[in-house]
């Protein structure tokens, strides 16, 4: 018995030894996408029978991505969600320098200044190639919107004015699922994109304004949002959100297009619409949050460089890309290329006319509790603790970091 | 030679596998570790030496004060919880009782359950069904789920603590009920006394070592405590619930301070071996005393 297992081993072994593909590591972190990019791999790996891609997504991918970090064992080519994460590691260095890479011709420039702006190894680098964007406005339900007679708002008041309206048929204006802190971000992003100074950012992270001064609207129109959800929010999170929004037990959901997918999962005849998030009540300064909801990219000393590239030029292929953004109601970001999906049609002119804004919370390193601190605020309603803590916060890790936070700037 | 001798080489030789396997495994990170705690490493990447920045830092960070309070509270009323009902269990576990093998393995079943596991679902009880129950009732005060609120939330978190971890606490009392001579009850009941003062007098004083080590293993446990309140609220609501242990995974893997939350972690060690050699020092005077 045990010499019959060891012969098996030893042609195991010998199974191993005489394939002599160059294996190249691609990490994966969207859980929702992982069935899709493993039969991508196998497509490619067809095509290219002389590299074999071994596909790693893990469950909490950038917990394990830096685990994998501090063991020096970068993978080869990665997906990463483009958010403040990736800005961290862009400057550490972890990523290679795509600037000067063809697969960028044709994509289009105001992702990659997206991108560029969360953060990159040194002045002029572009750490990634964007594969796929979001739109990250507010999803509605468009049949309850015919049924109580309510038109899409374009200002504020309008969008006030709507779930007033909605409250007062017994219907819940917008499900909150605050169980997930990070989802509060998601409309924090266009309220504060819209409402705040031009340069803010900038100006925080040479420490010449405040959260105080500049997000004090924001903050007052965030917590009138959360005043028309279902009674205690803190007890839902994003799948009990996005669950009840397609039974129709809400008319909006302050989420972006990524929640597509998981809406339509039980329900695929769903009609769910989308539209941008009014701050102001000038309907001409809306302008759409749009991020790079996945970004390519590779190990900066990486053992294969010509297989990554490979690798990264047919997942940057315009069938791939299309078919992609396609399963998963994405944007692709590849000039010339849209996305029909209903969802998507009510930003599809922001897009086409660049009225895009990228997400102010990927300006946050994951030491500042944004999320936890918009969840305790929500709850509280306190507008000065809100803003004093996140000054607080933010100050005290710039104070105690030498590296990270602000590096966008200085690069 | 004398066998004598021998003996000792093979004692050594019987230590040496384990003694490495803690020195490589355990010692070794320890030491990364301080060392890791006086630079701003985020993990990977170059790092620079900040010399004692970290732990300054430390002492005026309000989230790391809060974390700190927030642990000693949960361990502090978790471990007299935990000890007054497993006590009681376990002198009712080793009276007369009917099914008394079959009792003894079902409260012993929490303890070999994964605390996430569990976690989870006392999570869907606390937010579905005792809101959906005290709403029927009529009890108010209960008809929001306890998690969502900062000053109720850590009593949820004590009442998994204490039912996970009462299983492992009547075992050690039920060995240790078991030492207590019968003869000694059979004299008290000829001189009339009490079933409490049975207890008082007889029983806890000659399991007071068991009480020792319940005592010391409890708060050393509930000072660490980090599955219970990741399966429960994630340190929520906002970072009210955020216990040391919990706060150092969050910063330092996915905040990326890596060397800050070393230095927490270092002093976060200091801590615990000064308290559980503290109470080790009381408890055992006590014993003596008896």
């Amino acid at each position: 018995m045990l010499l019959v297992l060891a012969l098996l081993a030893g042609s195991a072994l010998a199974g191993c030894s005489s394939d002599n593909r160059t294996t190249i590591t691609f990490f994966q972190f969207k859980a929702e996408a992982q069935q899709y990019f493993q039969q991508l791999a196998a497509q490619f790996e067809r095509a290219n029978p002389d590299i074999r891609v071994v596909v790693d997504n893990p469950a909490d991918p950038e917990t394990a991505l830096r685990t994998r970090l501090v063991k020096n064992d970068v993978p080869d080519v990665m997906t990463l969600n483009g958010n403040g994460t990736f800005g961290e590691f862009a400057s550490a260095k972890i990523f290679r320098d795509f600037r000067d890479d063809p697969v960028l011709a044709d994509v289009n420039p105001a992702y990659l200044s997206v991108t560029g702006s969360l953060g990159a190894g040194s002045k002029g680098e572009v750490n990634g190639v964007p594969f796929a964007a979001n739109a990250s406005g507010l999803l509605y339900n468009k049949e309850l919107f015919a049924e109580q007679g309510v038109a899409v708002p374009t200002t504020f008041d309008e969008l006030i004015a709507a779930a007033k309206k909605f409250q007062a048929a017994g219907i819940t204006p917008f499900y909150g699922t605050l169980a997930d802190a990070w989802t509060a971000q998601s409309p924090l992003a266009p309220l504060s994109a819209q409402l705040q100074p031009a340069d803010f950012f900038q100006q925080r992270f040479e420490g010449r304004t405040t959260f105080a001064e500049g997000w004090r609207s924001t903050a007052a129109e965030l917590a009138e949002l959360y005043r028309y959800t279902q009674p205690d929010p803190l007890s839902k999170g994003y799948e009990d959100g996005t669950a009840a929004f397609a039974r129709g037990e809400s008319a909006m959901l302050l989420l972006g297009s990524y929640a597509v997918p998981q809406i339509r999962d039980g329900k695929p005849g769903f009609t769910v619409a989308s539209m941008a998030l009014p701050a102001t009540n000038d309907p001409a300064k809306t302008s759409l949050v749009s991020g790079v909801d996945v970004v390519l990219t590779a190990s900066r000393n990486g053992a294969h460089p010509a297989e990554s590239s490979k690798f990264i030029n047919f997942l940057m292929g315009t069938k791939v890309m299309q078919d992609y953004c396609a399963a998963q109601v994405a944007i692709p970001t590849l000039k010339g290329l849209t996305n029909d999906d209903p969802a998507l049609t009510g930003v599809q002119s922001y897009i086409r006319s660049g009225r895009i804004v990228g997400f102010t919370d990927h300006q946050f390193i994951q030491a500042i509790p944004l999320g936890p601190l918009l969840q305790e605020f929500l709850i509280t309603g306190d507008e000065n603790t809100f803003l004093r803590k996140l000054d607080s916060d933010w100050d005290k890790v710039a104070k105690r970091r030498t590296w990270g936070l602000g590096a966008v700037i200085k690069s | 030679m004398k066998p004598g001798v021998r003996l000792a080489n093979a004692f050594y030789v019987m230590v040496l596998p384990a003694f490495l396997l803690f020195f490589i495994f355990h010692t070794i990170p320890v030491i990364q570790g301080i060392y890791y705690s006086f630079t701003d490493s985020p993990g990977y990447g170059p790092a620079n030496f900040v010399g004692l920045r970290n732990y300054i830092a430390l002492f005026t960070d309000p989230r790391v004060l809060h974390a700190y309070w927030f642990t000693f509270l949960i361990a502090a009323v978790a471990t007299v919880l935990v000890n007054i009902v497993s006590l009681a269990i376990a002198v009712g576990l080793n009276g007369r009782i009917k099914f008394k093998n079959g009792l003894r393995g079902i409260y012993f079943i929490p303890n070999v359950l994964a605390i996430l596991v569990v976690g989870y679902i006392f999570n869907y009880l606390f937010s579905n069904s005792v809101p959906a129950l005290a709403t029927k009732i009529g009890i108010d005060s209960l008809s929001t789920s306890l998690l969502t609120k900062a000053s109720t939330a850590w009593i949820a978190i004590v009442i998994l603590a204490v039912w996970q971890s009462a299983a492992f606490n009547i075992i050690i009392y039920i060995a240790g009920l078991q030492t207590v001579p019968t003869e000694m009850y059979e004299a008290s009941n000829l001189d009339g006394a009490s079933a409490w003062r049975q207890f008082r007098s007889i029983t806890f004083p000659m399991i007071a070592g068991f009480f020792t080590i319940n005592m010391v293993l409890s708060l050393k446990g509930f000072l660490q405590i980090f599955d219970h309140i990741v399966a429960l609220t994630g340190g929520g609501p906002g970072t009210d619930t955020e216990s040391v242990a919990l706060l150092i995974y969050k910063g330092g893997f996915q905040g990326g301070e890596y060397g800050y939350q070393s230095a927490n972690s270092v002093i976060f060690f200091i801590v615990i071996v000064g308290f559980s050699i503290v109470q080790l020092r009381v408890l055992q005077r006590r014993e003596v005393e008896v």
